[in-house]
């Protein structure tokens, strides 16, 4: 289990900073573990001495958290205004007839897990498409599946 | 690096930097922001390291990777120093001809320049390009020449003098007064000024104090600030430095979105070195004052950008906004005083000190100096980040920076502030940039999101959109903001989906204003702003959703079947008989476009095909060629649509239409069709209206009309030519009850040109009906034509086949603002007609039996209320030709006789009810060309459907006119690409050979054979099934 050895250290290192650094400590496990279990979250409360009432304020309040498995491969439609005008909810509806799922869900598969982001901040290369963090500009309901096809 | 201690040391070593740099070393620079990451600018570094070490340059050639140049559309880009030669769009495999070419043997890769789009001229220098050229860029200047990983770039263009300066030769106050003097205003959106904000968080008691940078930039449409961390993170912490130093603060905090990790990851980097450096930490620089900074980042809020809840994520907590007062000035992060302001505004600090209040305070208004920097994102060519002096125009920034709306479609709105902010329209465009112009119309500046929107962006959605985001990034914490918005999103959709009334409206306007004035923080108190600036503007635009179930952008899905169909004035369902053509079902596609217009066949030749411009192939390639396979469909008509044909029983009433044009007669076979006894009304001695004498018969052959007229006398109209009706109380005397006014516009519009009634002048349109008519037409040898539409081209076209064999058109714009299509524009240029742009006549006389025309040359000026360049005469450019006859075809009027006692408006139009078509007088309704000026024959026929079914409800009827005419289709067939062959463009079309063409009226273009037909529908994407 290297993968929880780390998410012990990211907790370990947290603690030290104490429990103002709740959100960093979350979203440093997020980044490595890529959704928060509930013993996780847990620990992350006895540790940082913040209680378990407000860590499920705070993981139910901001949007980058996720308390279910992630997909393989997490797939960012950008729904920001200018992606928007220029047809962002066109390559939503490619995406979705794609894999199959909604926004906020995650195959049976667990091979995508698809989720629409506000911004971000590539506007100039809208609609813009991200996937496990590469953004793909220009997108068009057509080049979804050229995209997605190399994911496996 | 070893620390400085002082600021003498660290111009020791900026000395010792700038002297190892040879300005005509080569250097490359390879933009490196997460635009241009995202277009592969990584494997083009690859490549340039690689091809550097291959061509044995590695020594000799300087590269680096630089923050963002702003110009991310053609991203990757590459700057060449010392010439500054850009490159866009690079890619790996084109790296090596850079080298090879451009370093080596000094030559252009022209490929690879800037083209400007309106004269197709390549330049190759960033000061000639027009994105460049016309911004003004100060903040944003450095972000090209410096690698953000490298703080030895930052300090070789000056970095970190303006701390030297501050910390050691200035007192916190005096850093304070000269931030209040330059009049620095928060870059963030509020506005507020820095300065003052700085002296409240100083004056506040307290040991402790804390600096902020708000990095949460949330606004969608907004990327100013993650390239400014990303691209000169030194000279956000240089900023920071300097203003704790004012205010007193030792520690401070940068809080990014996550969403931005390049951004956080290149601050880190920018900290470390400044740590080592000594520009962070104890004694900075010597002068006895202490700071550090950490880097938080954001979890996903849009809440977060607001101050209070900024802080409160700081702290750990969830981002929910605190009522104000006490301001973070006086208790802000864990009750400290704090001082938050925006990366942008942070930036522009070193810049102040380094070259004074008066520097920075020239530039701008007088409420907001200094330089603001917009991300100028949506339907705009030049899309990318823009730095202006604050106040300037709307239209400067969209059309000299941006380079205008793309693809010829008309601009619609420019939306600021993203979602705390408006919609501006065409009419405000000439308002200057700044803090408090923009509210002026309902909008704010705010952060900078300047998003530009075209004719494809529906308003209404617009609305909808923001409000949609807004219920997600709520806090949730105070009901008006929670519970208004989502109830104006309810509203919204409901619109979007034709499921709202008209009392909506009053509602959500209602809700706006609630919601604006009882909500907690900035989030709910802006939140309203997208609807009430789309309502103020576009209020059209809500009406059509509700009461037409129309949405004219063709964005709103429940209400739009396909782009085509939705482009149609009258609805024709263009991808179920595109289908039946290509199953071979002629007639049958003939019913389905009868189930809308009773002219088929006039619409296969001549329509103007809205609906292929808003055909989704068109955006691949190629636009289904619509109106040539209806005119296909049309040619192999089988008359089966008579079989479901049925009219309803005699009513007994008895309905005149006067003029029997497109309009009037689709009023009078759909009257007729209900069961109205019908009586046309033609003053000429021909039926059709404009489409016998305005449309020439090279291009509608008589017949083809004639028997689209007869299948409406067939159904019983009765139609009486060369009877001119001067009164309608006649109409009505003779027992009709009701009236429809149709009577086009056939008059041409004078040009105010002196000497206009000069003989030898004629009108376009007159030439056309007389020629229609068969009366005896002279134009002699030279012809000039006046104008850039539809009239004009037919007037010049027919004036060669009477025999003129110079025939020039004269048009004040360029060929891209020509109204005239394109097919017949080339058709014209090929049977010899010439067309002279940018040029008008001013004065004409007789002279020697010709006409005497002084021309002069125009320019495109600025933009106009309808979003196109106005053309400018240019003085002293008037040069004088000779013609036998000059045609006029500016325009058409209306000529409607006073004794129908009816409301006129401008060019003659009768004023009617927009929705019911109805006149002020009982009983008497009107459309077509009279109404809404020279038109197109579709319109035409839209309009006579509208009337028909308000007439018919006028005379008690239920106002019904749809029919079902074809055979159900069954189940149609998704598109196939491998049923298309891959065909990407249209089959060509036969044409009449260009020699014979001048001879007579005979028609011009020929058509398609049944093979090509099919062909062209397989391209057809089948939109519609998408809907379904």
């Amino acid at each position: 289990m290297d993968d929880m050895e780390k998410v012990d250290q990211i907790i370990d290192k947290y603690a030290a900073k104490g429990s103002g650094s709740v959100i960093q400590a979350l979203l440093e496990i997020q980044r490595e573990h890529r959704w928060l279990p509930r013993e996780v979250l847990q620990k992350v409360s006895e540790k940082l001495d913040v209680p378990m009432s407000r860590i499920q304020h705070i993981v139910t309040f901001y949007k980058a958290f996720s308390l279910a498995p992630k997909g393989r491969h997490e797939v960012h439609v950008c729904m920001g205004t200018a992606c928007h005008v220029r047809g962002g909810a066109r390559v939503l509806d490619a995406v979705e007839n794609l894999t199959g799922i909604k926004p906020g869900q995650t195959d049976a598969e667990l091979k995508f897990s698809l989720k629409t982001v506000n911004c971000l901040g590539c506007c100039a290369l809208g609609p813009v498409m991200e996937v496990d963090g590469k953004t793909h500009g220009k997108m068009a309901p057509a080049r979804a599946e050229e995209v997605l096809k190399n994911y496996e | 690096m070893t620390k400085i201690n002082s600021p003498a040391e660290l111009e020791e070593y900026r000395k010792n930097l700038r002297s190892k740099i040879d300005p005509n070393k080569r250097l490359i620079s390879l933009c490196s922001g997460s635009a241009c990451n995202a277009s592969s600018s990584a494997e083009v570094a690859t490549a340039i390291e690689s091809e550097l070490e291959k061509q044995g340059l590695a020594g000799s050639v300087e590269f680096k990777r630089t923050g963002c140049h702003g110009f991310c559309e053609k991203g990757p880009i590459i700057d060449i120093h010392p010439e500054k030669i850009c490159y866009f769009n690079v890619a790996a495999a084109d790296v090596a001809e850079i080298i090879s070419e451009t370093i080596k043997e000094n030559r252009l890769v022209e490929r690879l320049l800037y083209t400007d789009p309106s004269t197709g001229e390549k330049i190759a220098h960033e000061a000639d390009i027009p994105f460049y050229k016309n911004q003004g860029r100060i903040v944003f200047s450095s972000n090209s020449k410096v690698d953000p990983k490298h703080m030895d770039d930052y300090l070789a263009v000056g970095g970190y003098a303006a701390l030297a300066k501050a910390l050691c030769e200035m007192k916190p106050e005096q850093v304070i007064d000269m931030v209040k003097e330059a009049g620095l205003r928060g870059r963030g959106g509020a506005g507020f000024p820095t300065g003052k904000k700085w002296e409240f968080a100083r004056n506040n008691p307290g040991d402790t104090k804390y600096v902020v940078v708000n990095a949460d930039e949330g606004d969608p449409g907004a990327y100013m600030d993650r390239s400014l961390l990303e691209g000169n993170p030194h000279a956000v912490l240089e900023g920071l430095v300097i203003g704790a130093y004012a205010i007193g603060a030792n520690q401070g905090y940068i809080y990014v979105r996550q969403e931005y990790p390049l951004a956080v990851e290149n601050v880190n980097i920018a900290i470390k070195q400044a740590e080592e450096a000594g520009f962070l930490g104890k004694n900075i620089l010597g002068s006895g004052f202490d700071f550090s900074v950490e880097v938080a980042q954001g979890a996903g809020a849009f809440v977060c950008g607001e101050e209070t809840a900024l802080l409160r994520s700081l702290e750990g907590k969830p981002g929910e906004p605190k009522a104000r007062p006490p301001f973070p000035a006086q208790s802000g992060l864990w009750g400290m005083p704090t001082n938050i302001n925006n990366v942008e505004t942070w930036v522009n600090v070193p810049v102040i000190i380094n070259n004074g209040a008066n520097f920075f305070a020239a530039v701008g208004t007088p409420g907001s100096k200094g330089t603001k920097i917009f991300s100028l994102v949506g339907k705009v060519n030049n899309t990318g980040l823009v730095e202006v002096p604050m106040g300037a125009t709307l239209k400067d920034i969209i059309y000299k920076v941006g380079g205008g709306v793309p693809r010829k479609k008309k601009f619609k709105a420019v939306q600021t502030g993203g979602p705390s902010g408006g919609c501006i329209p065409t009419e405000h465009l000439d308002r200057g940039v700044d803090f408090d112009e923009l509210a002026k119309v309902g909008a704010i500046m705010g952060s900078g999101g300047m998003i530009v929107m075209d004719e494809d962006t529906c308003m209404v959605d617009m609305a909808r959109y923001f409000m949609a985001f807004l219920t997600e990034e709520s806090c949730g914490k105070c009901v008006p903001c929670r519970e208004g918005i989502r109830q104006m999103l309810k509203i919204l959709t409901n619109i979007t989906q034709g499921k709202a009334q008209m009392s909506d409206l009053d509602r959500l306007e209602r809700l706006a204003k609630t919601t604006a004035s009882a909500s907690l923080c900035a989030l709910g108190k802006t939140a309203p702003s997208p609807v009430l600036s789309t309502l103020r503007y576009f209020r059209n635009e809500y009406e059509e959703h509700i009461k037409k179930h129309h949405c004219r952008a063709g964005v709103c899905k429940k209400l739009v079947k396909s782009p085509c169909q939705n482009a149609c004035p009258a609805g024709v369902d263009v991808p179920r008989y595109v289908r039946a053509i290509g199953a071979g079902k002629y007639g049958d596609a003939v019913a389905i476009i009868r189930e809308k217009i009773p002219f088929p066949a006039v619409c296969g030749y001549v329509c103007v095909h809205y609906c292929e411009g808003k055909c989704r192939r068109g955006e691949l390639e190629e636009a289904i060629a619509i109106r040539e396979l209806k005119r296909f469909a049309v040619d192999h008509d089988d008359g089966s649509w008579k079989k479901n044909f049925k009219a309803a029983p005699a009513t007994g009433k008895k309905v005149a239409i006067v003029g029997s044009g497109p309009a009037g007669l689709t009023a009078a076979y759909y009257m007729a069709k209900l069961g109205h006894s019908v009586t046309v009304f033609e003053a000429l001695p021909k039926t059709g209206g404009m489409m016998r004498v305005g449309i020439p018969s090279y291009r509608l052959p008589e017949a083809v009309l004639d028997k689209e007229i007869k299948e409406i006398e067939d159904i019983g109209v009765t139609i009486k030519t060369n009877s001119l009706v001067e009164s309608l109380d006649e109409l009505f005397a003779q027992g009709f009850n009701t009236v429809f006014v149709g009577v086009g516009a056939h008059r041409g519009t004078s040009m105010g040109m002196d000497g206009e009634t000069t003989p030898g002048i004629v009108d376009g349109i007159d030439i056309l009906r007389e020629v229609n008519l068969g009366q005896e037409v002279k134009v002699g040898d030279r012809v000039l034509v006046v104008g850039g539409g539809n009239v004009a081209i037919d007037a010049a076209r027919t004036a060669r086949r009477l025999g003129a064999s110079e025939v020039s058109i004269v048009y004040r714009r360029t060929r891209d603002e020509m109204p005239a299509s394109i097919e017949e524009i080339e058709e014209a240029l090929e049977e010899g007609v010439e067309i002279v742009y940018l040029a008008t006549p001013i004065k004409a006389k007789k002279e020697d039996g010709k006409v005497k025309v002084k021309l002069i040359r125009m320019e495109l000026g600025d933009v106009d209320a309808s979003g196109r360049r106005t053309p400018v005469a240019i003085e002293d450019s008037a040069f004088v030709k000779q013609y036998d006859v000059l045609v006029k075809a500016i325009g058409q009027e209306s000529i409607v006789p006073e004794k129908f006692g009816l409301a006129l408006g401008r060019g003659g139009r009768i004023k009617v009810d927009a929705d019911t078509l109805a006149t002020p007088r009982e009983g008497v309704f009107a459309g077509g060309d009279v109404t809404i000026g020279p038109a197109s024959v579709i319109e035409a026929i839209a309009l006579g459907r509208e009337a028909a079914m308000a007439m018919d409800k006028y005379l008690g009827g239920e106002g019904v006119i749809d029919e079902v005419l074809a055979p159900p289709e069954g189940e149609p067939a998704a598109f196939n690409a491998e049923e298309a062959e891959g065909e990407k463009y249209r089959p060509p079309v036969d044409m009449l050979p260009v020699e014979e063409r001048c001879k007579s009226y005979a028609q011009v273009v020929l058509g398609w054979d049944a093979e090509r037909a099919k062909m062209e529908t397989a391209r057809c994407l089948r939109c519609d099934l998408e809907a379904r």
